[in-house]
C-alpha cells in the first residue's frame, strides 16, 4: 500500500474535479466529491464546506443539517447555513437563533428579512429590506413590493420604486 | 381574436434570495498548480 502522504488519487486532484462540479452547478457530483476528499482527510474545512453549500444547493437540507450536526467536534461556524436550513424547514423562531449577534453581514440581513417575513413580522422584515437597499442586492426590490403589499402599505410601493 | 391582455390581482410574489448568498469556498489554493514556469517544467 502507499503511504499516507502520497493516496492513489490526489486531494489537489480531487478539488480540481469538485470545482469543476460546482462551476457547472453539478451539486449532486459535487457532494460525492467532497465526500472523496473527507475520506482521506475527514476533518477539511474546505471539503465539509463544498459539502454543505452543495447539498442546499441540492435541496438536500436535512443531510446538510445532518452533516453539520456530525462535524460539531470541529468548531466551525456554519451559522448562517444552520440558519437557511431551520427556514427552508419552517423552524421559524429556531433559525433566527444562529442569526444572532451577526447583524453587519447583508446576507445575514436578506435571511433574518424573510423569516420575519415567514413570520408575518411584515414591519420588522421591511425595516431590514430598507436598510439593503443601498447594498444593490438583485431582485430585493421583489420582496420589498411584496412587503409593502403584505404590510397593507400598498400605496408605498409606487415612491419606493421612484426612490431606487 | 387573439381576446387582450388583462391585469389581474395576486398575491405578490417573494423570492428566496438568501440562496443566492450560499456560497461555495475558494478552492483556488487547493487544486492542482497548472501554470508552471519554464524552469520548475524541467524538473518535473
Amino acid at each position: 500500500p502507499s503511504p499516507a502522504s502520497q493516496p492513489a488519487i490526489g486531494i489537489e486532484d480531487l478539488f480540481t474535479t469538485l470545482n469543476r462540479h460546482i462551476q457547472r452547478s453539478e451539486h449532486e457530483q459535487a457532494v460525492k466529491v467532497a465526500d472523496q476528499v473527507l475520506s482521506i482527510a475527514p476533518n477539511d474545512e474546505d471539503a465539509i464546506r463544498c459539502k454543505i453549500v452543495a447539498l442546499i444547493k441540492n435541496d438536500s437540507i436535512d443531510e446538510a443539517l445532518s452533516t453539520m450536526e456530525s462535524s460539531r467536534k470541529l468548531q466551525i461556524d456554519f451559522s448562517f447555513f444552520k440558519a437557511y436550513c431551520l427556514y427552508r424547514q419552517n423552524k421559524l423562531n429556531e433559525a433566527l437563533e444562529p442569526l444572532k449577534g451577526q447583524e453587519g453581514n447583508s446576507a445575514v440581513m436578506l435571511l433574518q428579512s424573510q423569516i420575519l417575513f415567514r413570520m408575518g413580522k411584515m414591519d420588522a422584515s421591511l425595516d431590514i429590506y430598507q436598510k439593503l437597499q443601498k447594498s444593490k442586492i438583485e431582485s430585493l426590490e421583489i420582496n420589498l413590493v411584496a412587503g409593502l403589499v403584505s404590510a397593507g402599505r400598498a400605496s408605498d410601493v409606487q415612491g419606493m420604486m421612484e426612490a431606487l | 381574436f387573439p381576446p387582450a391582455f388583462q391585469a389581474i390581482p395576486r398575491n405578490p410574489i417573494v423570492l428566496d434570495l438568501a440562496y443566492n448568498t450560499m456560497e461555495f469556498p475558494s478552492l483556488e489554493n487547493r487544486m492542482k498548480k497548472d501554470k508552471k514556469g519554464f524552469i520548475s517544467r524541467l524538473w518535473r
